[in-house]
């Protein structure tokens, strides 16, 4: 079995069987892992914060079961590395959605599906960079700078959850979660060639994860095989008694896995593949794969989603509305940034929202807070669900004729950084990926090797009926197979692999003495957090929250504002 | 300003109320596990969820979904199957998610009514019944014997989460004004609350307190909310805008807030009415606005101008998936239905025969509707012939007292149903005249002592021998000649005079029915 240096390497199947096998110990693989990202991620940037911590005492938890001779009832991510996207909450770290917003918000409790991937044997390394509260395709809103590429450090990693992706591909973690809400796992997926999966809506717990969209969102993992995403999505999902709209999925996501596609009805949709704007390395490669599948024996079969195309104008009418909605509770009195200084309530809200959220989140509030305001709600809010019925019906229909549909996930391959500076053309990254989330349905990335012209990453978009995700794992599985697993980026492979020393704050600087999830000391944490500075200066200090109130709108009690002349 | 009655005759009032009450009888918040308890210390009863931490979702409580079907069913409202919540948008400390999640368009209970029996001085106010005759109906109401019955439409009763508590510190006397900072306990955060909207069918302040009163006896009876107005457990909002007498336009309205007791809620309105009236007839104009009433200054005060209709930016809860009850759902909660105070005061009446208004006086607490009750068991064949002297009992003396003592409990009081009985008995078999009565029950209460022990060793056993009685009666007309005169010339009211000498010379023992027939024969 290889060596330490090794690690980096390895899926859950290698990593299970090196424990099992005692040439190493998971705190071995937790040290080299933590030693790798602080000296590889100065050039990534794809953490935000590591949790040496935690990552020892999850190590040591994975130890003790190999110890005892228990390491099955460990889990199906025992030893594997693991770092989250930072809007999913772990006590004792920080959550920052890489705003500066919330900068030095620490959470006093955890994300579901966090807690799970550490019971089910996850060590966590870290927080992960994303866009600013998943607003964007690239992950250059973050309020800490940007993520890298790690196959072209002057590209960017797609987005929102760019450093989920990142961290991967330069080989930083194994496994790692991001959010998608109209493409954000899957986009940079394929920007940066891995295995990604956004399931079914209500297949994973929401609970914990800083919602952007909330009938949008879902959680999913990213991995380098189909057979590792796959044991993350056995370890995340399942009904959650926090999460009304998680559904009860007990299924073995690695069961179909080496069935193959024989017999199985692959549709294509002849409008996505004649889309604008679509590169024509991403559809040559979109076409080859479906050939691919040709040749291994699965049938071809021609669908049609007559209404997709108005997804996008659906997406960003329900997108913003939630995410105006689900911002609203950042005020700046609680918790998060406070703008220092102000007599009055409002003008504390409206300064401290002002220079709190960066520009792409402050265009979808106005939107969004636009787009409910009375009168236009009608307009813009009923039609959009209106849509969604219309485009959820299309996926029924097509999925009565075939058992997955493959789609190409992003119209061109990662753009370098800069390189789309207009909104609307950032937006259109999604165009293939939106209709999904709309439809709630499983999609993932699945990467097809390099693009001709560019000779960057292609994935091609793998989309199943809902809650029959393991139809796309095993259409996945069977292109795996062609392809060959998802590589490190050659950049970050051994040999080549650049000395960038990262200087990561740790999360014990912030609350020193948190325990994992699910032990004993759960709960708030007690210490006060250290300060975080966000990339651009102009850290938030405290605040006076004196007087300034002004009468709460429809106030039940309180006192008059106005006295009015007594009547006798 | 003019008086009430004054300005009633002249304005036709239109009274509409929201009433919000807390589902305290539950164990836990509304969308999260804290629980529920009031007087707890500040923020000790928090989580995630009712804190909107970023990343928490709702999960609803079943229990308050029963508990407001329940009250639907109580009040006649149709259950609604299909129904969901949304976000209310308002940035405001309280509310920590800067949204309150409450219900749309459809609620869980649409379309109820309750019917309001008004008799007494306050029937008068309603000067448009006058020439209706018994039984006969004019819009919402309907002529009775003593006064009308109003039936008042109920708009919704939807389900909506309670903000957190504010105390404003640092000077201004609590008041935000003049305060430097303020305080948020998040412990009421998510606390279950029911809000209530009638229709605008009220037309007079006493309309008002009887509407709130029975919607109180209602919730107390099905258990959903311990309906505290003093501690806030039931709220009380009320619209008010005047039309001339004839008029069918509806005027301006004011909202009204800090109604916290049923004499507030009436007086409060009963301001407002005049004021409004003041106004126009002064040529002036009604704002839309918000007022809050003051009790101890007697007034209603400007809170807040509504220029413009806010915009709460209502939709759906994403979070939440729509609700679709079953019918075995429903009628699970209709099963739970107890006996409500209408249904009560109906057997009462049917039972033992007494009148509506004793029925309904008697149901209007719990307690005395219990105690009531458990003294006609123990009265056993005698209950018929019991039933009005203990109503009367426990409507004037025992009410009268609950009244006076704030702390008195009729349950640990001395008073036992079977003393009561006891004491009714005393009387029926003219062992004590009924003012003997007031004596013994102020003993009982006062000495924790059987009625027929205090009589015995206060001697009270009541005269009615005839003999005895006479030369008492013989006695008083022949000290008092020129009052019989008097009385002989037509100042017939003057009987109350020699009755009264006469219980003096009997110590109050004479049994005034005899005393009455003796002196009615001499003085004829």
């Amino acid at each position: 079995m290889a060596g330490s240096a090794e690690f980096f390497r390895m899926g859950a199947r290698a990593l299970r069987e090196g424990l099992a096998a005692r040439e190493f110990s998971a705190h071995e693989v937790a040290a080299a892992s933590l030693a790798r990202v602080r000296a590889v991620d100065g050039s990534v940037h794809a953490f935000l914060e590591t949790t040496e911590q935690l990552a020892f005492k999850a190590a040591d938890r994975v130890d003790a079961a190999v110890a005892a001779g228990e390491l099955d009832a460990c889990g199906p991510l025992a030893g594997v590395p693991v770092a989250f996207k930072d809007n999913m909450n772990l006590v004792g770290t920080h959550t920052t959605c890489s705003s500066r917003m919330l900068a030095n918000y620490v959470s006093p409790y955890t994300a579901t599906c966090v807690s799970r991937v550490i019971e089910a044997g996850g060590i966590p390394l870290g927080k992960l960079n994303m866009d600013e509260f998943a607003f964007g395709s690239s992950t250059e809103t973050s309020a800490f700078g940007p993520t890298k590429n790690p196959w072209d450090l002057s590209r960017v990693p797609g987005g929102s959850s760019g450093g989920s992706a990142a961290a991967v591909a330069a080989g930083l973690a194994a496994v790692t979660l991001g959010s998608d809400t109209g493409g954000s796992i899957r986009q940079p997926g394929s920007f940066c060639g891995l295995v990604a999966v956004k399931p079914t809506y209500g297949v994973v717990s929401r609970y914990g994860v800083v919602a952007f969209g909330s009938s949008l969102d879902q959680v999913g993992p990213f991995a380098r095989s189909v057979e590792d995403a796959a044991y993350a999505l056995n370890a995340l999902a399942g009904r959650d008694a926090l999460d009304c709209t998680s559904q009860d999925v007990r299924c073995d996501f690695t069961e179909n896995l080496a069935q193959g596609v024989r017999g199985m009805r692959v549709g294509v949709v002849p409008a996505f593949m004649e889309a604008q704007g679509l590169a024509p390395e991403v559809k040559a490669k979109v076409e080859e794969a479906a050939e691919r599948l040709r040749g291994l024996g699965a049938e071809l079969v021609e669908v049609d989603l007559p209404n997709a195309q108005a997804a996008m104008s659906a997406y960003y009418v329900l997108g913003p509305c939630e995410a105006f909605s689900n911002l609203t509770r950042f005020d700046s009195v609680r918790y998060g940034y406070c703008d220092p200084g102000h007599a009055d309530l409002g003008g504390q809200y409206e300064a401290s929202r002002a220079k709190g959220f960066g520009p792409e989140a402050r265009r979808r509030i106005m939107l969004g807070s636009y787009l409910l305001s009375a009168g236009v709600y009608e307009t813009y809010y009923y039609p959009a669900q209106q849509v969604r019925t219309l485009i959820t019906q299309d996926y029924v229909r097509a999925f009565e004729r075939v058992d997955c549909i493959l789609a190409p996930v992003a119209p061109r391959t990662a753009f370098r950084f800069g390189e789309v500076s207009d909104p609307t053309e950032m937006y259109l990254s999604d165009m293939f990926t939106i209709s999904i989330n709309i439809a709630g349905n499983g999609g993932m990335s699945m990467p097809v090797g390099l693009g001709a012209d560019t000779n960057l990453p292609v994935g091609v978009q793998l989309i199943s009926p809902q809650f029959k995700d393991e139809n796309m794992l095993r259409v996945a599985a069977a292109l795996e197979a062609v392809y060959g697993p998802a590589p490190i980026a050659p950049l970050f492979c051994e040999g080549k692999t650049p000395e960038a020393p990262a200087a990561i704050p740790d999360a014990a600087d912030a609350v020193p003495g948190v325990d994992l999830p699910g032990l004993a000391t759960a709960g708030a944490p007690s210490a006060a957090p250290t300060k975080r500075v966000p990339h651009e200066p102009n850290s938030p200090v405290g605040c006076s929250r004196e007087s300034g109130l002004s009468e709460r709108p429809g106030a039940a009690e309180g006192a008059p504002a106005q006295v009015e002349k007594a009547g006798e | 300003m003019r008086k009430l009655e004054e300005v009633l005759k002249d304005w036709e009032a239109v009274i509409g109320l929201e009433i919000h009450a807390e589902l305290t009888t539950l164990d836990t918040k509304m969308f999260c596990g804290c629980k529920l308890e009031f007087g707890a210390e500040p923020n000790t009863h928090t989580c995630p969820v009712c804190l909107g931490l970023p990343g928490a979702l709702p999960v609803p409580n079943r229990a308050a979904i029963e508990s407001i079907v329940l009250a639907g069913l109580a009040t006649n409202c149709d259950i609604e199957k299909h129904s969901m919540f949304y976000r209310k948008t308002y940035m405001y400390p309280d509310m920590s998610k800067n949204f309150q999640t409450t219900q749309g368009p459809v609620a869980f209970c649409m379309r109820g009514h309750l019917d309001l029996d008004v008799d007494g001085p306050a029937a008068k106010e309603r000067v448009d019944l006058d020439g209706l005759e018994v039984g006969e109906s004019r819009g919402n109401v309907t002529r009775t014997a003593d006064g009308y019955v109003a039936h008042v439409g109920i708009t919704r009763i939807h389900m909506e989460e309670d903000a957190g508590k504010m105390v404003h510190v640092g000077g201004g006397e609590g008041r935000i004004a003049g305060a430097t900072h303020s305080l948020v306990d998040y412990n009421r955060a998510g606390t279950p609350l029911t809000e209530l909207v009638t229709e605008p069918d009220l037309r007079t302040p006493e309309e008002a307190r009887l509407f709130m009163q029975k919607l109180r006896q209602i919730y107390l009876a099905i258990g959903i909310s311990d309906c505290s107005m003093e501690e806030g457990s039931m709220r009380c909002d009320g619209n008010v805008s005047l039309r001339r007498r004839g008029s069918k336009e509806f005027g301006v309205k004011t909202e009204l807030k800090n109604m916290n007791s049923f004499k507030n809620l009436h007086d409060g309105l009963a301001y407002e009415i005049c004021r409004q009236a003041e106004v126009l007839e002064e040529g002036g104009q009604i704002y839309q606005e918000t007022r809050h009433w003051d009790p101890s200054a007697k007034r209603t005060i400007v809170m807040r101008v509504k220029e413009t209709a806010d915009d709460y930016r209502l939709f759906p809860e994403p979070d939440l998936a729509p609700y679709n009850l079953t019918d075995e759902f429903i009628e699970g909660v209709r099963a739970k239905l107890p006996e409500l105070p209408d249904q009560k005061a109906d057997r009462f009446e049917r039972d033992f025969g007494l009148s509506a208004y004793d029925a309904r006086h008697l149901v209007e607490h719990r307690a005395t509707a219990a105690f009531f009750e458990e003294c006609m068991g123990l009265a056993g064949a005698d209950a018929a012939k019991l039933a009005k002297p203990v109503a009367n009992l426990v409507i004037n003396d025992v009410t009268a007292w609950l009244n006076a003592d704030a702390g008195a409990r009729l349950e640990e009081s001395p008073l036992t149903p079977a003393r009561a009985v006891k004491l009714m008995r005393l009387v029926a078999e003219d062992a004590i005249s009924s003012k003997q009565a007031k004596e013994v029950f102020a003993a009982v209460l006062d000495e924790d002592a059987d009625p027929a022990a205090i009589v015995e060793a206060r001697g009270m056993r009541q005269v009615s021998d005839a003999g005895a009685i006479e030369a008492v009666v013989d006695a008083v007309l022949a000290a008092n000649p020129d009052k019989v005169e008097q009385y002989r010339g037509g100042k017939t009211g003057l009987i109350g005079f020699f009755v009264g000498q006469c219980m003096k010379q009997t110590r109050g023992q004479g049994n005034p029915k005899v005393i009455n027939e003796l002196l009615a024969k001499k003085l004829g």
